[in-house]
C-alpha cells in the first residue's frame, strides 16, 4: 500500500474524530452521538452528505497526486500543434458523455413537460397569486362580524382613508369630511341649497336644490333661509333641538320621521351606517369640501368593514 | 470555414454580431410592436394636462415617484391595476421613475382629488404628517408654458401619428375625441377651458383669480396632469 493511502485514512480518521466530537460538545454534552443524529433527518442527510464528500475529496485528491507521481504522457498526436504544443486524440470521458446526453433528455423534458413554452407569464403568476390570496380571505374573513369587522374597517381606515380625513377620522381641519359625526350644519346648508346626486342609495336619486324644497307646515311654499339655518342645525345636532317642525314639514318624506332614511327614496342623515358607507366607497361622493373618489379596489367584505367602523367611531 | 474564422478575429466578430442580431430581432420587434400599441382607454394627453406634464418633469416629480405598477398583489392593492406596455404609447418621454421614495402615481386620479393635491402641494404635512415630500409653493405662481404644449402637440401629431382630433376607445364603450389646436392662441384658448375647470375645486383664491383673468398657474396644470393618471 502506497504511503500516501495511509495519509488519506489518517486524515479522514482525524476529520470524522473533529466532527463527532464537536457534535457531542454542541448537542448538549451528555447526548449520545446517535441521539443527535436520529433526531431530525436533516442533520443526519448533513453529516452523512459531508462525510461522503470528505472521503471522496481526499481520496480522489490521492488518486491524481499519484496518476502525476507515475503516469507518463501515451497515445496519438494530432496533426496541428500550436506553436509547437500538441493535443492528444483522447476520446471523450464516459462520465462526460453520459453527462451530456442526459443534459440532452432533461432538456426535452424541460421544453416538452416541465416547463412548456409560453407556459409561463408573469401576468398568469399574478392572476393564480391573487385568486390563491382572495380564495384564502374569503375563507378567513368571511363570518367576522361585531369587533373583528371594527378591527378590520380600522386598518383598512388607516391605509386607505387616513391620507384625506386623518388619522381620528376627523378631516384634518375641513380638507375632508369629519367622520365622527354624520353631517355638520354647513354640510346640510349646502346640500339643501345646491341639492345634490351621489348615489348614496347605490343609485341616482337626486335631491333637489331649495327651490323644489317645500315647507307643508306653511302651505307648501319653498323653504326660506330662516328654515334652512334652522333646519341644518337641527340636523347637525343628531335631530335634537329646533328645527323639528322644518324637519318633519320638509325632510320626513325622503328621510323618514327619525331621519333614518326610507328605502329607494333618502339616505340616512342622522348617523352613518354601513350601507351608506359602502355605497360613498363604491361610487365616490361630491359634497361642499370637494370630491372623494370612489374606492372599487376594496372588496365588499373591506367595505363592510370601513362601514362599521365608521358607524362605531361616529356614535 | 470555421478555421479561417479562428483565424479572423474581425469578420468572426461581425458574425457573432450578426447572429445574435437575427435572433433579436425576429424574437423582440414582433412582440414589442404589439404590446406598445396604446389599449383601450388610453387617450392622448390634452393641452393642459401636457403642460402638467411638463411641470412635472421640470420639477424631476419623477426622481422619487414611479409611474409603473408592478404585477405583485401587494402593489395591485395599493396602486390599481398592474400596468401595460400600450398605456405608455404617448408619453414621450415615460416617467417609469427608478426609485420609489414616494409613492407610485401611475394610477393617482383614481384616488386622489384636485383638492387633495391642492392641500398636498401647498404644505403636504398638512395632509400627510410626516411626509419628506418638500412644499412646492411656486407651483400656484409660476404660469404653466402653453407654447411648447403646442409645438410638443403639433410634432407628435404629425410625425408620431397621435390621434388627436380623432375618436379613441375609452374602456366603459364609449369614445373619447381629445382636442388639438390649429393655431397658438387656440392652444391657450383650449388650456384656459380646462384650467376653469380645475380651478372651480380649488380653495386658493389668488389661483382662481390667475384663472379668471386668463392666466393658468402651473399647480392647475399638474393638477390637471395627475388627475388624468387613471
Amino acid at each position: 500500500m502506497n504511503k500516501l493511502y495511509l495519509w488519506g485514512i489518517i486524515v479522514v480518521a482525524i476529520m470524522f474524530g473533529a466532527t463527532a466530537y464537536t457534535l457531542v460538545l454542541t448537542g448538549g454534552g451528555n447526548k449520545s452521538l446517535t441521539d443527535i443524529l436520529s433526531g431530525d433527518i436533516v442533520n443526519a442527510l448533513a453529516i452523512t452528505g459531508a462525510a461522503a464528500l470528505v472521503v471522496i475529496t481526499v481520496f480522489v485528491v490521492i488518486k491524481y497526486v499519484r496518476q502525476m507521481q507515475v503516469d507518463s504522457a501515451t497515445g496519438d498526436l494530432a496533426d496541428e500543434n500550436w506553436d509547437g504544443i500538441g493535443e492528444y486524440k483522447n476520446s471523450l470521458p464516459t462520465g462526460w458523455a453520459v453527462m451530456f446526453l442526459l443534459t440532452m433528455v432533461w432538456g426535452m423534458w424541460y421544453w416538452t413537460i416541465g416547463y412548456p413554452v409560453n407556459a409561463y407569464s408573469q401576468i398568469g403568476e399574478y392572476n393564480e397569486d391573487t385568486a390563491v390570496h382572495n380564495a384564502k380571505f374569503e375563507a378567513k374573513y368571511k363570518d367576522i362580524t361585531g369587533d373583528r369587522l371594527v378591527e378590520m374597517g380600522e386598518s383598512v381606515f388607516l391605509a386607505e382613508c387616513k391620507v384625506c380625513h386623518g388619522i381620528n377620522a376627523d378631516g384634518i381641519d375641513g380638507k375632508a369630511a369629519n367622520l365622527n359625526h354624520r353631517i355638520d350644519a354647513a354640510s346640510v346648508k349646502h346640500v339643501i341649497e345646491n341639492g345634490s346626486n351621489n348615489k348614496l342609495l347605490g343609485f341616482e336619486m337626486p335631491m333637489p336644490d331649495r327651490n323644489g324644497l317645500m315647507n307643508a307646515n306653511s302651505g307648501y311654499a319653498p323653504i326660506t333661509d330662516a328654515e334652512i339655518e334652522l333646519v341644518s342645525r337641527f340636523v347637525a345636532n343628531g335631530m335634537t333641538g329646533e328645527g323639528a317642525e322644518v324637519f318633519a314639514g320638509t325632510c320626513v318624506m325622503c328621510h323618514g320621521a327619525d331621519g333614518m332614511g326610507v328605502d329607494s327614496m333618502g339616505p340616512n342623515i342622522s348617523k352613518f351606517d354601513t350601507v351608506l358607507v359602502t355605497n360613498v366607497l363604491t361610487h365616490g361622493k361630491k359634497g361642499m369640501i370637494g370630491v372623494m373618489p370612489k374606492f372599487d379596489r376594496l372588496n365588499d367584505k373591506q367595505k363592510e368593514a370601513v362601514g362599521a367602523y365608521i358607524t362605531n367611531i361616529s356614535k | 470555414m470555421f478555421h479561417w474564422l479562428e483565424k479572423h478575429p474581425f469578420f468572426f466578430a461581425v458574425g457573432v454580431f450578426i447572429a445574435i442580431a437575427f435572433a433579436g430581432l425576429i424574437e423582440i420587434l414582433p412582440n414589442f410592436a404589439q404590446a406598445s400599441r396604446p389599449v383601450i382607454g388610453t387617450a392622448p394627453y390634452s393641452t393642459l394636462e401636457l403642460a402638467g406634464r411638463h411641470v412635472y418633469i421640470k420639477n424631476s416629480c419623477n426622481a422619487c415617484h414611479s409611474q409603473l405598477v408592478r404585477p405583485f398583489k401587494s402593489e395591485t392593492d395599493r396602486y390599481g391595476h398592474y400596468s401595460l406596455s400600450g398605456e405608455y404609447a404617448y408619453d414621450r418621454p415615460f416617467l417609469w421613475g427608478s426609485k420609489r421614495t414616494g409613492p407610485d402615481l401611475m394610477r393617482v386620479g383614481n384616488y386622489r382629488t384636485t383638492d387633495w393635491h391642492e392641500n398636498h402641494m401647498k404644505d403636504p404635512h398638512s395632509v400627510v404628517p410626516g411626509s419628506i415630500m418638500p412644499a412646492y409653493k411656486w407651483l400656484f405662481t409660476n404660469k404653466a408654458d402653453i407654447d411648447t404644449v403646442y409645438a410638443e402637440q403639433l410634432t407628435v401629431a404629425q410625425h408620431f401619428s397621435v390621434p388627436y382630433n380623432q375618436d379613441v376607445p375609452m374602456r366603459d364603450g364609449s369614445v373619447k375625441n381629445v382636442k388639438m389646436a390649429q393655431s397658438l392662441s387656440e392652444a391657450h384658448e383650449i388650456a384656459l377651458e380646462e384650467a376653469k375647470a380645475v380651478a372651480v375645486d380649488m380653495k386658493d383664491q389668488d389661483v382662481k383669480d390667475a384663472v379668471s383673468r386668463g392666466e393658468i398657474p402651473e399647480i392647475v396644470a399638474l393638477i390637471a396632469y395627475m388627475n388624468s393618471l387613471k
